[in-house]
């Protein structure tokens, strides 16, 4: 599979989850497990451009898909996406436990709203992803400020 | 997880014949219900038969003829999201809309859903008020059944070992009919429904030709609200027609109790939503 623009060759079992290979065996940690159930959006990756929860999508399903993590977001010079960048301008984080999640449904959303094709709103695209600290109104004011440029 | 032996079919046929004659086979659509349920040890199979890579089980079709024809394994998002699901069953997009979060739909499929039967359920209530058909394929043959009797209980089916839902059929709407899906959760915004009402309406100028009301989440299946739709037919929904269909609704469920509410709570809810959905049809109908 493509992980964050790189090609890995990985030798799994059909059960391992996707979140257990981007952690365990690869050692990208910036993907969280929190409730291992898909109802918290922590381990929220994308998968060909789509968000899911790796905690409970089989590694094996990646098979010659790309796959984007939290450390993938950041460009290639170190620079922050402006997602990221917004979140810190906008303390969008506090313990930072959903932020990886949070950041990558974000990702998601504005790629479909500049498709023109998302049919939602901000609200509906982050409600699977829970955050127990910082509260939403900062989260969101941060991707409406990229959304709107 | 216990560990499994994954099997990837690319041919629907190569697939039955994998599941036929092997009980601890388990098909893989969406996985969304099944991996959670491994976690868990609540099932534990020995093989899964992948069916994503199987170009037969996918895509949807519209005809104004023939209506609509969903492939099993078609995503819930890709549902909400196809523009003649959009144009034709707005209600249909709605009530994959209303599903989960967008994760769980990205994966999740309307096949796997119908045949999971979890009665917490969004999608079923609405193709039953549609009037939608499961067809179903085994090694030995084809078959085709309503999905009004397909649902038989909580998890469970008509589906015998073998068989594989491959299709879900929603004939196309008559002109100007009115549809509508309402949720309602008690818990978070993207919960499971602690009520769904699913109502579809003909009309005859400005009267009622036929109606279907269904509600959905509160029993072990989707319940038709036969008795509220017979009152419908042939008049004009004024709001004390309506008040009596929702009084029959409520009659006609038994709610199971759970953490989303009480069964008085659950009954009570199903005669508002029932009410708020018609007036919303009927009010649709003079804009």
């Amino acid at each position: 599979m493509t992980i964050n623009g790189r090609r890995v060759s990985i030798d799994a079992d059909p059960s391992e989850s996707l979140a257990y290979v981007l952690r365990e065996r690869l050692r990208l940690t910036g993907t969280k497990i929190s409730c291992d159930v898909q109802v918290c959006g922590a381990c929220t990756v994308l998968v060909d451009g789509l968000p899911v929860s790796s905690c409970t999508y089989l590694a094996y399903e990646a098979r010659g898909r790309e796959v984007l993590t939290v450390e993938g977001l950041a460009h290639t010079d170190g620079a922050l996406d402006p997602l990221q960048r917004a979140f810190i301008e906008d303390n969008a984080f506090q313990c930072g436990y959903c932020t990886g999640g949070m950041l990558l449904a974000a990702h998601a959303y504005l790629a479909d709203e500049q498709d023109g094709d998302s049919g939602e709103n901000v609200f509906e695209a982050l409600a699977g992803n829970i955050c127990r600290c910082t509260g939403y109104v900062p989260i969101v004011a941060a991707v409406l400020r990229v959304r709107d440029g | 997880m216990q560990p499994f032996e994954l099997l990837q079919p690319r041919t629907l046929e190569d697939a039955l014949d994998r599941l036929a004659d092997d009980e601890e086979a388990r098909p893989l659509a969406g996985g969304t219900a099944l991996v959670v349920l491994m976690k868990h040890a609540l099932l534990r199979p020995e093989r899964l038969v992948n069916l994503k890579r199987i170009p037969a089980l996918q895509g949807i079709d519209w005809s104004s003829e023939t209506g609509l024809r969903i492939g099993a394994l078609t995503t819930i998002r890709e549902v909400e999201q196809h523009q003649a699901v959009r144009t034709w069953f707005p209600a249909l997009a709605e009530a994959c809309h209303v599903v989960a979060n967008v994760r769980i739909r990205n994966l999740a499929t309307l096949g796997g859903n119908l045949a999971h039967a979890d009665y917490q359920s969004d999608p079923p209530a609405m193709l039953i008020a549609l009037g939608a058909r499961v067809r179903i394929r085994s090694v030995s043959g084809e078959r085709e059944e309503p999905l009004e009797t397909f649902l038989v209980s909580g998890y469970q089916t008509t589906l015998e070992p073998g068989e594989l839902v491959t299709d879900i059929l929603v004939p196309p709407p008559t002109a100007g009919r009115r549809m509508q899906y309402l949720k309602f959760t008690t818990r978070s915004a993207e919960d499971r429904p602690c009520v769904g009402v699913a109502v579809s309406l003909g009309l005859e100028g400005t009267a009622c030709r036929d109606l279907r009301v269904v509600v959905g989440a509160v029993s072990s299946t989707p319940v038709r609200v036969a008795e509220g739709e017979e009152l419908a037919t042939g008049k004009v929904l004024t709001p004390d027609l309506i008040d009596e269909i929702a009084g029959r609704a409520a009659s006609a469920v038994d709610p199971i109790g759970d953490v989303r509410g009480s069964p008085e709570y659950k009954r009570r809810l199903v005669q508002v939503l029932v009410r708020r959905s018609l007036l919303g049809s009927v009010t649709e109908v003079s804009a």
